[in-house]
Parts: C-alpha cells; structure tokens; sequence
C-alpha cells in the first residue's frame, strides 16, 4: 500500500471509511430500496478494520511523522483502535438492520451517521493534539447525540438526547476549558510539545495540573467514569438499541485510547504521573467509585437495557484500574507495557461481549414487543435456546467467566493490578469484590432465561428474525469464545499497540 | 482384532439393545446389550485413540465426557431414550478409561530408590497454552487425586442415571450439563497448573448452577443464586491471591512467568504475606468444603436440587474444598500453616472450625424434620472430620482425611440417592410422614440401614477407618498445640451424635407402626435403584474391609506432601520473597519407565514421565 499511498499509508482506513461513508450517503439519496445499505455500511467498517490489519506491519518512518505534523498519529495504537472501533460499529452496523427495519424505523440516516461517528472515533484514537481530540470527540458525539434521538416519536428517546446532549456539551466546554489552559501554561497544544515543556520546568505547572483535572473530567463524562455517569442509563435506554451498542463499544473504545495518549504522553510526567501524587491517586479513586457504583446500581435495575448500561459503567471503571496500574511502580517514560496491553485487551473483549449481549437483547424482541425487562426475557431457553444461548455467554462473558474472553479481559487487568502491588493490590481485591457483587445481576438474566417461565397472561416477547441480527450474533460470538480459549494472537496485537507509549 | 469387526459388534449391539426395548424383552437382557455396547465402543475407541490414549490418559478423560456434550448438543430433543443412552454410555467408558489409572505404581518406593528425586505426578502431560503468560496445559496425578477422579467417574454415571426417575423435562440439557460438570470436576481434580486449576474449578460453577437452578425444588432460584455467588466471591479473592503468587514469581524469576505448581512451590513468603494470602486461598475453600461460618449456602443448595444434583455435589463438588487444602494451601504458604498467628497455627483455627462444623452439624441434623436436610447437615459435621485431619498435619490424619474424603462421597451420595427414592414415590421428605416403612419396602430398608452404619461409622464399613485415622492423627499432631486432646475429645462426641440423629431419622422411617395409608401401597426398589445402589453397598464394605487398596497409593502421596512440608517450615524466616533455584532433573537413566524395562516409551518426552507403566499396559492388550 505504501507504494500507492505513500506517506499517507497509515491513514488509508480513515480515508476509506469517510469516502465510502459520503459515497453511502449519495447512494441513500439515489436509491429507492434502502433495505441493504446496512450491509454496505458493515461491509465498508468491515474493511476499514481490514485494511487496518493489512497496515499492521508496516511501520511508521520518521518522514511520514513529519509530514503528518503533530496532529495525527499513524503507530500502532492508533490501528488498533481503528480495529476495534471498525469491528464494533460494523458490529452494531448488522445489529441496526435488523433492529430498524423491524421495528420501522429504517431511514438511511442512521447508517451515514453511524459511519461518520465511527470516523471521528477513528480520528480520536490518533488524536495527539488537545485541537483535534475536540474536534474529533465532537464529531464522535455529534452522531451519537444523532442515534440516540433516532426513535422520534418516543418520549423516552428524547429525554435520553437531550440529558446526553446537554450534559455532553457541558464537558465538552470542561474539555475545551482544559485546553484552553494547557495552551496557557505551556504554550503547546500537541501532546508532546506538553510534555516537553512541563519537564524542562518552564510550564506554570498549577494552571497544568488544573488543565489535566478538566480534561480528565471530559474524557471522564465520555467513558461514563463515576461521578461523570448520570446521563449513562437514561441515554441508553432512550436510544435504539443498536445505538446504544454502538456508544458501549465503539465511544468508550475511542475515548480510552485517547485517554491513554492524554494521561501517558501529554502528562506523563515524572512528579504528574508520580503513584503517590499525580493523576493515578485520582484515577484509582475514580474507578474504585465506578466499579462500587457501577455494580450496585445495576443490581437494582428492572430494565436489562439500563442494567446493561450500568455494567458498561461498572466495567468502565475495570478499565481504569488497568490504566492506573500502567503508572504505578514504574519509572516515568517506562509505563507498564503488560498494563497498557490489558486496558487494550479489554476494550476488544468488551467489543465482542456487548454486542453479544446486546444483539441477543435485540434478537429476542419483535415489533411492538421488544424486549426490555427481565420478565420479557422469561422463559426464553425453552423457547428459543438459539436466542438464549448467545445471551448467555454474553453475560457469562461480562461476568468474567471462563473460557469467554471477559474472564481473560479481567484476569489481565487484574494481573497488571496485582504486578504493580502496593496499593493497587487493594484496588484489584476491591475489583474482586465488585465482580461477585456485579455476578448477581448477570446471573438474573440466566435465571429469567432458563429457570422462570412467563406469568400466565402476560404479554410476551416475541423474538424476530433476521439474517443481519444472527450474524451479528455468530461473529461476536464467535470472538467471544476464540479470544477466551486462545487468546494468544489478540493478546500479542494488544502488547505491540500498547509498545508505542510503553 | 480388526477395527472393523469392532465396528460391526458395536452396530450390532445397538441394534440389539434397541430390539430388546422395542420387544419388552426382560431386563437383564437390556442390560447385557447395554454392556455389550459400552464395551464394543471402547474397544473400538482403544483400537482407534490407543496410542494416543496410553500417554494422553488424563487427557482422554478429559475429552470424553466432553465429546459426549457435543453429540448429545446435536441429537434431536425428542430422542430422549437415545439421548439418556448416549450420556450413560460415555459416562461409563469414562468410568471404564479411568481405571486405567489404577495401573500405575504410586508407591513412591518403587520410583527409583531412596536418593533420585521421584517424580511426584504420574501421567505427566505438559505444554503450552497461552506462552505470553507462562500458563501451561499441565495434568497429572497422584495418589490423591487419583480417588479423587475414580470417586468421580464413579458418581457421575450413578448420578445421572438416578435422575432419570424425576427428572423429565429438559433432558438433552441436563445430561450436557452432566457431561460439562464431569469435564470441570475431572479437570480440576488432575490440573497442576494453577491457572488451569481455576479455569476447571470455575468451570464447574455453571453446570451445577443450571442443575439446581432448572431442575431444583420450589426455592431453587434462590438456592441456585446463593451457591453460585458464595463458590465465586471466595474463588475471586483466590484468583488475586494465584496472581499474587504468580507475580512474585515473575519478579524473582527475571521476567518469566509461570503458574506451574512445581514452580511456584519454589517460592518462600515474609510470613505476615503467606498469612494473607493463605486466607485467600482457605477462603475459596472452605467455602467449598464447607467449613462451619461459611456453610449456609449448602442446605440451601441440596435441599432445593435434584437428587442427581445433590448427590454429584455431595459426592464430588464437596471433595474439591479439602482436596484445595491439601493440594494447594498447605504446600503453598507452609510457614503461615504452621507458624500462624501469635504463636498458635493456623491449623489450629481450621481445627477449631472444623470441630464446632461437627458438632454443630450434628446437632443441626438431628433437629431436622426434613430427610435431605438432616444428610446435608450431616455432611457439614462429616467434612468437618476431613478438615480436621488435614489440620493435624500428619501422616495418619491426613491420609485419614483424603479416605474420609471418598467414604463421604460414597455413603452420603448413597443416602441421597435413598432419600430421592421415597420422595419420588411419596412427594415428601417429612420424618412425621414416614413409619414402619421396612413392613412394606424391606429391601429399601436393608440399604438405607447399610449406609446409615457406614455413615454413623461402623467398624467394618468405610467411614469408620477414615476417621479413626483422623482422631488418632489428631491425637499425635505436632501442629494443633496444647488443645489437641481437646479436638480429639469433642470431634468423638460428633461420632456418638452422628449415630444419634442417623438412627433416630432410621427409627422414625422404617420402625414403628405403619400408620400413614398413603404409605401402605410403596413399591419397593426398582432395577434402576438396585443398579445404581448395589456398586455404592459393595464399595462401602470393600474400602471397610480392604483400606489398604487406597491406601497404599494414598500414603506415600500425603507422605510427600507433608515431607515437604516439614522442610519448609523449618527452613527458617525470610522477610522478603526469595525463589529457590530449580532442582536438578535426575540423570536420565533413572527414568522409571526405562527400570521398568518398557523400552518404547523411555526414549519419549522427558515430560511424559511415567506414562511408561499405562502405555505398557495398553501395548499389552494389542
């Protein structure tokens, strides 16, 4: 490809997807019978995270970083998030056609809005520059905000938007806010030029240490981190669910290696990133929050949509505690590469497992008669065990259980925990803790499909069909159990991405 | 013998089997095709995996129950005769592959003298499973989890062919999960490879879940919750605690990882580290065992399961607690075991606890008006004599154990089994409904009171070598401290309260008037009972009588096992993790296979060590 392409290699997966994602939208505007453009647009996300596995071997040579300035980055992290946001919002792309044309909404708009998201978040995850982070997180939740209120007439649907839109804005100026005084204390708004100049001493380091604490809040919002979560379950619940599958994944997939980039790069360093003083005290309290609250909050839930919404929470702040174990224990500059790997396996992991989980949510209602509360899903292992069975390991999967890849994702992070000792053992055990606590609720949703039979009466949910829902249903499934019994292949993929800020 | 002659036997025993149902032929003439069909396939499974089988055996064991999963998965749900059928007969030539085992030599005196390092597995298999984490497919056995897995294979069949009578919705499920339950128990029985351990031991978790959970009594779901988040926050903190250990490993080995037992046995902790996570580790297992503050969740579980479920998780499930203990927890943090806490062991807070398990549990039992209620408190008071004699710490209490161990298995998996019998037939397990049942089911009542005396612990029968064992290892203990005799003197009382409330619940059932008239008209055992009971009878009066056919391979296991043991509490403190080098591997002529004289295999990997003996067996018999 570098022969074609040139310098521009690295960024041909971002400049197929917005193309084809334009060309989409001319074809929805030309084409009366709108039925397979789902197809497309997972076939276009498809490729796009192909021919970001075509590129993995190739490595960046200084002329190509000098040509891309400090805007971008084209080094393996920024792949791998291409894979993982294309897999996921190609994912959720199949879970879409089902999902709207059942339940009548099928308008072509969803699915260039859906392209256009996941580019931003492809853009996010080489962001290395506060003024393209913004721009790309907005193009990012823009189209989210659009997908949330895609169901109109729905009250529900509009309330989620607009608590989203209105509480996003907000930490979206929190972000813009941080950046503006990075740029002020250091005179920088590339990551590495912060960090430059925070460690030749010449930063106003106070005005820094504010800027890091509003863009932390920013990012926090988007990864729904605890406090930063109250708009999480409303929105996930307004949104049609694919939608929601595709903030789940694709969102906090996006948002995390940024984030990574932000805190071990911009801000990595030695006193910010010191395990006693810095930033990873307050990360290690945020996902201590996160996952009490996470899990506690979802045990209450009678909605399995808003119970799934405060798992992503919960497990949102598993992720964390891979993030600050990368920091802790180690020198500055030399972050904990096995850490780093795990937040990245997770974020694949976590891909496969919510969209199982939420295809299979999908998959057991019908128009009219979707499937929300636990009750709906009540007796469905009788029923439709093909439906139930992939529900199952979805959750088995989220529980962290053996051999799904969700029981390796955990074991990972835990293992980081663990090595870095210290005080993060305690933050593991703590993430132990939650994990039986959070089994609870999982196992609800087993117990309604297999143990419980629908009340005498009661309106039952009737599951659909449809090709795109089932094969959505066999990939994610399928990478589900491939990643928990052999996980070797991914694992390497994760160790080499997170080499490039190790 | 050709394969192809094994092929058309087995069709032809099929057929044969198939005929006599269809014919109401008499039922001995079903059973004779059905052995006819267990042994044609495998002969044909030996001729066509023999090679592979003989130096792969635990794998194999593995494999079959699993493969079983998968034909069942794909069998029409209606078949049910078909599917009860295949289930059974792969359970039994698991059963058939596993003695197998019994081949070996576990004596650690025939393995190469006094002075080469004898190797302490049997049936080693090893290789690599997920290398960026040093964790490793490592099997092997010795002659502790040898009973073990036989005690497996053994219920697992007995198990599920016992559910039939009241189990009858649902059937292709509950056999997978039997199948699956087999693999995990199996797996977790002959993995030396902690994080292999786990994978099995959380494994189980799931099946069993689904047995009590679908299949349970009225309060199932809230039985099933229970012992599914118990079994898994105790196993979580067990996992960081392995993964404590494994980083440790990590830092002093210069990078490498490795959950292999034999290596992280090379460890030494700072004491106050073992201690924690010793408690860690005592955690998981206890509640598996269970231990007296943390067994709620097991009456709950029995009394709302299956009878197959509740006696595979008697029998079996129960087992992986103290097997955990001795396994793991003792070798692994010696010093914390023995040293403890200001001064007293930390055997002597599990003796503690174990003793207050036995009398609590009998006196829990005796107040019960429920039958399978009463067996599972009697399970907490029995497994509180195992736990009692792996704290003692010594040869006599803690071979006593792992004895016990397998008798509990098989006299509570029989009163299980008699319980289910009377309530399939009456719907109820009140004592006040039952009276004078020996009038009119005799043969019931001469079972029920057979494995009423082993379980009481009659000379003659097997619970009572077990735990004479454990109180004469009590009594001699070097670990327990000043108050050993005091163990020994309460732990008795639980023996003359165990006969208390046995033969009170043995009055109530089968003396007396018979009053009730719903009880005139009981049938007495069914063939399907007498099958599944008579193997349990004969065990319980061959492990009374001939304890020396276990335990002779039981003994020189636990020897080694506490052997090592001694030498590591008394090597002395260090305040800081320390990695004893590898040892050297023995020079290669001490290969017992070579000794032997079995030259085909001596020349194999170094790591299929003493597969010679089976492989031979096998090579034998082609």
């Amino acid at each position: 490809m570098s022969e074609v392409f040139g310098a521009w290699a690295p960024l041909v997966p971002l400049l197929f997807v917005a193309v084809a994602g334009l060309l989409l939208m001319a074809v929805d505007a030309f084409v009366k019978e709108r039925a397979e453009l789902a197809l497309g647009t997972s076939l276009i996300l498809a490729l796009g995270a192909a021919l970001a596995i075509a590129l993995w071997e190739q490595s960046a040579t200084p002329e190509e970083s000098e040509l891309l300035g400090h805007w971008i980055a084209n080094d393996r992290l920024a792949l791998f998030i291409d894979i993982v946001v294309c897999a996921g919002a190609s994912l959720a792309a199949l879970l879409a056609g089902g999902y709207l044309r059942e339940h009548r909404l099928e308008r072509g708009e969803f699915y260039v809005i859906l392209v256009f998201s996941a580019f931003g978040a492809m853009v996010l995850g080489r962001a290395t520059d506060v003024l393209t982070l913004f721009i790309a997180l907005e193009t990012l939740s823009l189209g989210a905000y659009g997908m949330v209120a895609f169901r109109r007439q729905s009250p529900r649907a509009a309330e989620g938007a607009i608590k989203y839109f209105l509480l996003g804005s907000f930490a979206s100026a929190i972000l813009l806010f941080g950046s503006a005084l990075i740029y002020g204390a250091t005179g920088h708004t590339d990551f590495v030029g912060i960090a430059a100049t925070i460690e030749s001493g010449s930063a106003d380091l106070r005005l820094a240490i504010l800027a890091l604490a509003l863009l932390l809040v920013g990012l926090g919002f988007k990864i729904s981190a605890v406090p930063f979560h109250m708009w999480t379950p409303d929105a996930y619940e307004g949104a049609v669910t694919p939608a929601t599958a595709f903030m789940a994944v694709v969102v906090k997939a996006s948002v995390f290696g940024v984030l990574l980039r932000v805190l071990f790069v911009a801000f990595g360093d030695e006193m910010l990133a010191s395990g006693t003083a810095g930033w990873p005290p307050a990360l290690a309290a945020l996902a201590a929050a996160t996952m009490v609250v996470g899990n506690l909050a979802a045990i209450v839930q009678k909605s399995v949509k808003r119970m799934l919404a405060y798992s992503s929470i919960a497990h949102a702040g598993y992720i964390m505690v891979g993030v600050t174990a990368a920091a802790v224990g180690t020198e500055a500059g030399q972050w904990n590469e096995e850490a780093l790997a795990s937040v990245l396996y997770y974020l694949m992991a976590y891909t496969a497992s919510n969209v199982l989980a939420f295809g299979s949510l999908i998959a057991a209602g019908s128009y009219g008669k979707e499937a929300t509360t636990y009750d709906d899903l009540a007796g469905l292992g009788r029923r439709h065990p093909w439906i139930a069975l992939p529900f199952a390991l979805g959750v088995l999967s989220l529980m962290g259980f053996p051999p799904t890849t969700g029981f390796f994702a955990k074991y990972y992070v835990l293992e980081a925990a663990v090595l870095a000792g210290g005080g993060m053992v305690w933050l593991a055990v703590l993430g132990v803790i939650t994990s039986a606590i959070g089994a609870y609720y999982y196992l609800r949703v087993i117990v309604f499909l297999y143990m419980k039979q629908p009340e005498p009466g009661a309106p039952v949910a009737v599951p659909m069909r449809s090709f795109y829902v089932g094969a959505a249903l066999v990939l994610s499934g399928y990478f589900v159990l491939r990643m928990g019994i052999a996980p070797g292949a991914y694992l390497e993929m994760a160790i080499e991405a997170a080499r490039q800020i190790g | 013998m050709s394969s192809a002659v094994l092929v058309v036997a087995f069709v032809v025993a099929c057929l044969a089997v198939l005929y006599a149902r269809r014919e109401h032929l008499p039922f001995g003439s079903r059973v004779g095709g059905g052995v006819a069909v267990i042994v044609t396939f495998a002969a044909l499974g030996w001729r066509l995996y023999g090679d592979y089988a003989g130096t792969h055996l635990l794998s194999t064991l593995l494999a079959i129950p699993m493969l079983g999963a998968l034909v069942i998965l794909f069998m029409p749900r209606q078949w049910v005769d078909g599917i009860r059928a295949t289930s059974i007969v792969f359970m039994l030539v698991e059963l058939l592959v596993s003695t197998w085992l019994l081949d070996a030599d576990y004596s650690m005196a025939a393995r190469g003298g006094a002075d080469a390092a004898p190797a302490a597995y049997l049936f080693v298999e090893d290789g690599a499973w997920i290398p960026a984490f040093g964790i490793r497919y490592q099997l092997g056995i010795d002659g502790i989890s040898l009973w073990m897995v036989l005690l497996t294979t053994l219920m697992t069949p007995i198990s599920l062919y016992v559910s039939w009578s009241s189990v009858s919705t649902k059937i292709k499920e509950y056999a997978v999960a039997f199948l699956l339950l087999e693999v995990g128990m199996v797996g977790a029985f002959v993995a030396t490879d902690l994080f292999l351990f786990y994978v099995f031991w959380e494994l189980m978790l799931v099946p069993m879940y689904l047995i009590i959970g679908i299949w349970g009594g009225k309060d199932r779901i809230y039985a099933a919750i229970k012992f599914f988040l118990y079994t898994m926050a105790g196993s979580l903190l067990m996992l960081v605690a392995i993964l404590y250990v494994a980083s440790a490993y990590h830092r002093q080995a210069g990078g490498e990882w490795s959950f292999a037992l034999a290596d992280l046995l090379r460890l030494s902790f700072p004491l106050e580290e073992q201690l924690l996570l010793l408690c860690a580790f005592s955690l998981a297992f206890a509640i598996k065992v269970p231990m007296f503050p943390f067994h709620t969740w097991l009456p709950d579980a029995h009394v709302q399961a299956p009878t197959g479920g509740s006696v595979i998780l008697a029998a079996v499930l129960l087992k992986l607690g103290g097997y955990g203990f001795l396994r793991f927890a003792l070798p692994l943090f010696p010093q914390a075991w023995h040293f403890g806490l200001e001064s007293r062991s930390f055997g002597s807070f599990i003796a503690v606890l174990a003793v207050i398990g036995i009398v609590y549990g009998a006196l829990c039992a005796w107040v019960q008006r429920d039958v399978k209620k009463l067996v599972a408190y009697s399970s907490v008071s029995h497994l509180g004599f195992v736990m009692l004699g792996i704290a003692s710490a010594n040869a006599s209490g803690v071979s006593g154990a792992v004895l016990q161990m397998v008798a509990h298995g098989i006299s509570t998996g029989a009163l299980f089994i008699l319980v289910g019998v009377i309530y399939d037939r009456r719907h109820t397990r009140d004592l006040a409904d039952f009276g004078g049942l020996a009038k009119v089911m005799p043969w019931y009542a001469v079972i029920f009171v057979i494995v009423t005396m082993s379980s009481v612990g009659l000379p003659g029968t097997n619970g009572f070598i077990g735990e004479f064992m454990i109180l004469a290892g009590t009594f001699a203990s070097d670990d327990l401290g000043a108050w050993q005799t005091m163990f020994v003197f309460v732990a008795a009382t639980g023996v003359i309260l165990a006969a208390v409330y046995m033969l009170h619940a043995v009055l109530k059932m089968f003396w007396g008037p018979l009053d009730q008239k719903e009880n005139l008209a009981l049938a007495d055992l069914n063939h399907r009972e007498v099958i599944v009971l008579v193997p349990l009878v004969v065990a319980v009066f061959w492990m009374g009588l001939f304890p020396r056919t276990l335990l002779d391979s039981i003994e020189p296991s636990v020897e080694r096992v506490l052997v090592e043991y001694r030498a590591d509490w008394n090597r002395g403190f260090s305040s800081e993790v320390t990695l004893e080098p590898r040892p050297e591997p023995p020079a290669a002529p001490a290969d017992p296979a070579a000794e032997e004289g079995d030259g085909a295999d001596a020349a194999g990997a170094p790591a299929a060590d003493g597969a010679g003996a089976p492989a031979a067996a096998g090579g034998g018999g082609r």
